[in-house]
């Protein structure tokens, strides 16, 4: 039976290498797979998807995956938008990069769901927040494949030495720490609202981007504008009162600002997830 | 000043190449008709845009708009070209050398990245001695590129046009005067503005100001002007140059090069800054 | 005067304000004359002496887009390098007119294989058997790809050699006619919006447009231009007295005839003086010469399929490893004809090969054999 996949993450979360590894794994497995990168530009931090599709016998067809069996979500901030379980197959599995158990998952639908707080696991054995590998063992438990010698033969074939080592440590714990595969708490899916993926062009908002972000302390700025001159996104207005002040459909959230500001007026904060 | 460049752009988080657009338009004005050619950022302005350009035609792109706009008898125009170091250094340098060589009246400024970023980091002949980059990867047998950066102002100060810069987004007010006072002038007029790149170079997105500055304040990419190939003048002037290891350590980019390859920088950069120095007191340029 | 002037002094008979052009053989004297039109003021545009084909293409594409009525003009080696941005001329609806003086890409001389390599590029393509058809096709170029249920670029062929360095009388219409007849060029976009040329009218980042649109519309530009294209020829005619056909084909001393030849660009001439010998010698067969290369007349040639029991395509080109570019666009157009008539392929005068008169007499007596229905070979290098 064709299973079909489909990985969102953002732009160096390593979701197209995601794809890699998992489609390799399964042919370690003795399957067939395929893995299909999006078309277009890939940009560090914007939304990207990617896809896999798994069979018993040589995978043919060359369309993305319209319906897929199984979702897994790289980042923390997508895994709480009701977009991930959109076009899911009945019955299918999502799998999230989530801090809270499966039980509060907000993301609805006829479908089950799954968590793992992969950007824990990848702070603690990468050292930074890229999620593929932190995220995959967590898959491997939760759909009952592929095997984990499978995936580390796949990472070992990727990465090597130190790398691939930390790579392995991720996968192992990702495993153990996945939860349970329970059917999706709410049941009737929510508004579910489209994310702008990364390409040419103009975005609306790229509030989506986000892992870390700016936070101003009013007191300590002396108006100086160094932020305001420096930001790439002009995302920074200046207000009548010679302060600073966030357009936040603009922030990417790269920390220039934060870097720039002489007076350390800036924190670079972790985004806090609400998972309304 | 108004912001002219329409935000939130595609570009990546930290993009230095946005910033130059940003800067750079925020100068020209509004006034302005913007030609590029596939590149990133491929940043959208609110000024008329020539498009449907081809990478390898940034110099006769401009050169058409300029010169149906002279026919037309509109000459109050800054016609300007926004391309890469792809589309400058390498595969569109044929057609702005020749613009150059008629001294169109256009602007050709370049975000410099130093590699063909909108690609995923392959090499350009703007990529520095040493850097890696996905087409001079660090092997066992070769490590980076074994070839230094061509030097494009200077080779469009042979062309002897109006005005040729350097500029970095480290130095802002640098940049914004420089397009103002070219905008006083008729003629060829090049700005070569070096942009980092978190993801190509390989540092945190939030030290790329920190990265400009450092390759200013090192001596590895100096701000100069140079009007009509002859009259150089040095516009920053530290009264002692920052060791090189300073902008080469941060970047992962360098991260291979040995202490040995780092001394002949050192003394490539110090021996280039002399010369410079030398220009600037004379107000001449030496080659 | 010589193919090369006629298009030279049709060009400053159309006002145009930006040219742009590098010089090869055989295409150099348009280039000289242009520049000495403009050296002595007799051309008020701009005149762009760039360093390369490519750049010339981008200059006439820039300045048409910023509103300029422009020219280019090429041969072989260099039809080749403007490739690239001959496709963002045409997929930007720009009504550049060209000039290709034929050059065959396996020798200085002669063929077709220069321009019709560019066949994917989606231009209009006009091809000229004289010298006057070249001056009065490069004034019908103007109006045509201006025209707003036009707006494509054209390109004008003529042999090179044979025509762009032959001398023979042109009548040269007054600049006052020529003034009246074609307006000045106004820019006006008329592509959508959002629609961005450089990425085929794709729209990156969404708009749920079809990928395909960019080559839906421009494909659909170029079938729509046909009515437009003998209108144009049609009003010429009046004002100025000369047409050519319909504007699409013309033919030659069909009637009565049971077959035809068909030529194009200077071998029509040719052709021309072997019909008359033919039929002076009874033998019933006419000549058709095809102008309008691109798009295609289908309706005419269904028209001639009905007529007449063999037809004869003269290419003077091959696309290798399909054969002649105009047979396999005959046999297509007849396709669902319930009868068909025979088709022949010819291939002439590739490299520059000399074509004598005798030459199409032989061709027309083969083609008259196979209107009888005697079997005959099916290709034919001449």
């Amino acid at each position: 039976m064709v299973v079909g996949i489909r990985i969102h993450g953002r732009g160096g979360q390593g979701a197209v290498t995601a794809s890699r590894l998992l489609a390799t794994a399964a042919y370690y497995d003795g399957k067939f797979s395929q893995a299909i990168p999006m078309y277009g530009t890939e940009r560090r931090g914007a939304p990207v998807t990617a896809y896999v599709r798994v069979d018993d016998v040589r995978v043919r067809e060359r369309e993305l995956v319209h319906t897929p069996e199984i979702v897994m979500v790289l980042d923390p901030l997508l895994s709480t938008r009701q977009t991930m379980a959109d076009d899911m197959a009945e019955g299918g599995l999502l799998l999230l990069n989530a801090a809270y158990p499966p039980e509060e998952v907000k993301t609805g639908g006829n479908i089950r769901v799954a968590t793992v707080n992969a950007t824990n696991i990848a702070l603690e054995t990468l050292r930074r927040p890229i999620t593929n590998t932190a995220i995959l063992g967590a898959f491997a438990k939760a759909v009952g494949w592929p095997k984990l010698e499978s995936i580390e033969k796949a990472i070992r074939k990727q990465f090597s030495g130190r790398i691939a080592d930390m790579n392995v440590e991720a996968i192992k714990r990702s495993y153990d720490e996945c939860s349970e595969v329970i059917p999706a708490p709410v049941k009737i899916a929510g508004e579910s609202e489209a994310i702008a993926v990364g390409g040419y062009g103009v975005l609306k908002d790229v509030s989506s981007w986000r892992v870390f972000q700016p936070v101003i302390d009013m007191d300590k700025c002396t108006g100086c504008k160094n932020c305001w001159i420096y930001c790439p996104e002009t995302a920074i207005k200046w207000t009548d009162e010679n302060k600073p002040e966030i357009e936040w459909r603009k922030c990417k959230g790269c920390g220039i600002c934060v870097n720039e500001c002489p007076v350390g007026a800036i924190e670079f904060k972790r985004v806090e997830i609400k998972n309304e | 000043m108004d912001e002219l460049t329409i935000t939130p752009g595609s570009a990546c988080q930290g993009c230095g190449a946005a910033l130059a657009a940003r800067l750079a338009f925020k100068a020209l004005g509004p006034n302005t008709i913007r030609h590029g050619v596939p590149c990133c950022p491929d940043s959208a302005t609110m000024t008329p845009r020539g498009g449907g350009g081809v990478f390898e035609g940034g110099g006769a792109a401009l050169t058409g708009t300029w010169r149906a706009l002279k026919a037309k008898g509109i000459t109050d125009v800054q016609v300007v070209g926004f391309f890469g170091d792809g589309g400058t250094y390498d595969i569109g340098l044929q057609g702005i050398s020749a613009a150059a060589e008629r001294n169109e009246n256009i602007w050709v400024i370049t975000k410099d990245n130093e590699a063909y970023m909108n690609t995923g980091n392959q090499r350009s002949s703007s990529t520095p001695l040493y850097a890696m980059t996905s087409t001079t990867p660090v092997g066992s047998v070769i490590k980076g590129k074994q070839t230094g950066k061509k030097n494009i102002p200077m080779i469009f100060a042979a062309h002897h046009v109006p005005f040729v810069a350097t500029a970095s987004v480290g130095y802002p007010e640098d940049l914004i005067a420089k397009i103002e006072y070219g905008k006083t002038l008729t003629g060829f007029k090049m700005l070569i503005i070096q942009s980092p790149c978190p993801v190509g170079w390989r540092y945190d997105p939030a030290k790329t100001i920190e990265v400009a500055r450092s390759a200013v304040q090192t001596g590895i990419w100096p701000l100069y002007e140079i009007t009509d190939g002859e009259k150089f003048k040095l516009t920053y002037k530290p009264r002692e140059l920052k060791p090189v290891t300073e902008y080469y350590k941060p970047q992962a980019r360098f991260r291979h090069v040995t202490d040995e390859q780092l001394a002949g920088i050192q003394e490539d950069t110090t021996k280039n800054w002399e010369k410079l120095l030398k220009s600037d007191e004379l107000g001449q340029l030496l080659i | 005067m010589t193919g090369n002037k006629a298009a030279a002094t049709a060009v400053k008979l159309a006002r145009v304000e930006v040219l742009s052009a590098f010089p090869v053989t055989p295409q150099t004297t348009i280039t000289q004359y242009l520049s000495e039109f403009a050296a002595n003021g007799e051309i008020k545009g701009e005149f762009v002496n760039a360093e390369g084909e490519l750049s010339t293409q981008v200059i006439v594409q820039a300045a048409s887009r910023a509103g300029a009525r422009t020219f280019v003009c090429t041969s072989g080696p260099g039809q080749l390098y403007m490739h690239h941005p001959m496709h963002s001329t045409s997929s930007s609806r720009l009504p550049v007119v060209m000039a290709t003086v034929h050059r065959g890409n396996k020798s200085m001389q002669p063929d077709h294989t220069d321009l019709m390599s560019q066949t994917w590029t989606g231009w209009i393509q006009l091809y000229c058997e004289n010298n006057q058809e070249i001056l009065d096709t490069h004034l019908m170029a103007y109006k045509i790809a201006e025209d707003k249920r036009v707006r494509l670029p054209v390109a004008i062929g003529y042999d090179g050699y044979v025509l762009s360095y032959t001398a023979e009388p042109v009548e040269v219409p007054s600049q006052k006619s020529v003034d009246d007849w074609l307006p000045p060029y106004e820019y006006q976009s008329i592509l959508p919006k959002d629609y961005d040329p450089a990425t085929g009218g794709r729209g990156f980042g969404g708009g749920g447009r079809d990928p395909q649109q960019g080559w839906i519309t421009h494909h659909e530009a170029l079938l729509n231009a046909l009515p437009v294209i003998k209108e144009i020829n049609e009003d010429f005619g009046k004002v100025f007295g000369r047409k050519y056909g319909n504007g699409l084909t013309e033919t030659y001393k069909t009637e009565g005839a049971e077959a035809v030849m068909v030529a194009m660009g200077s071998l029509a001439g040719t052709a021309r003086a072997a019909i008359d010998n033919l039929q002076a010698d009874g033998k019933p067969i006419g000549l058709i010469k095809l102008k309008c290369y691109q798009p295609f007349a289908v309706e005419d040639f269904k028209e001639y399929g009905k007529k007449f029991k063999a037809i004869g395509m003269i290419d003077r080109n091959v696309c290798l490893g399909h054969g002649g570019a105009g047979y396999r666009l005959i046999r297509n157009s007849l396709y669902d004809m319930d009868e068909r008539p025979k088709v022949l392929q010819f291939h002439a005068g590739l490299a520059g090969k000399e074509v004598r008169v005798g030459d199409f007499e032989r061709v027309g007596e083969k083609i008259l054999k196979a209107a009888k229905g005697d079997k005959v070979s099916q290709v034919e290098w001449v």
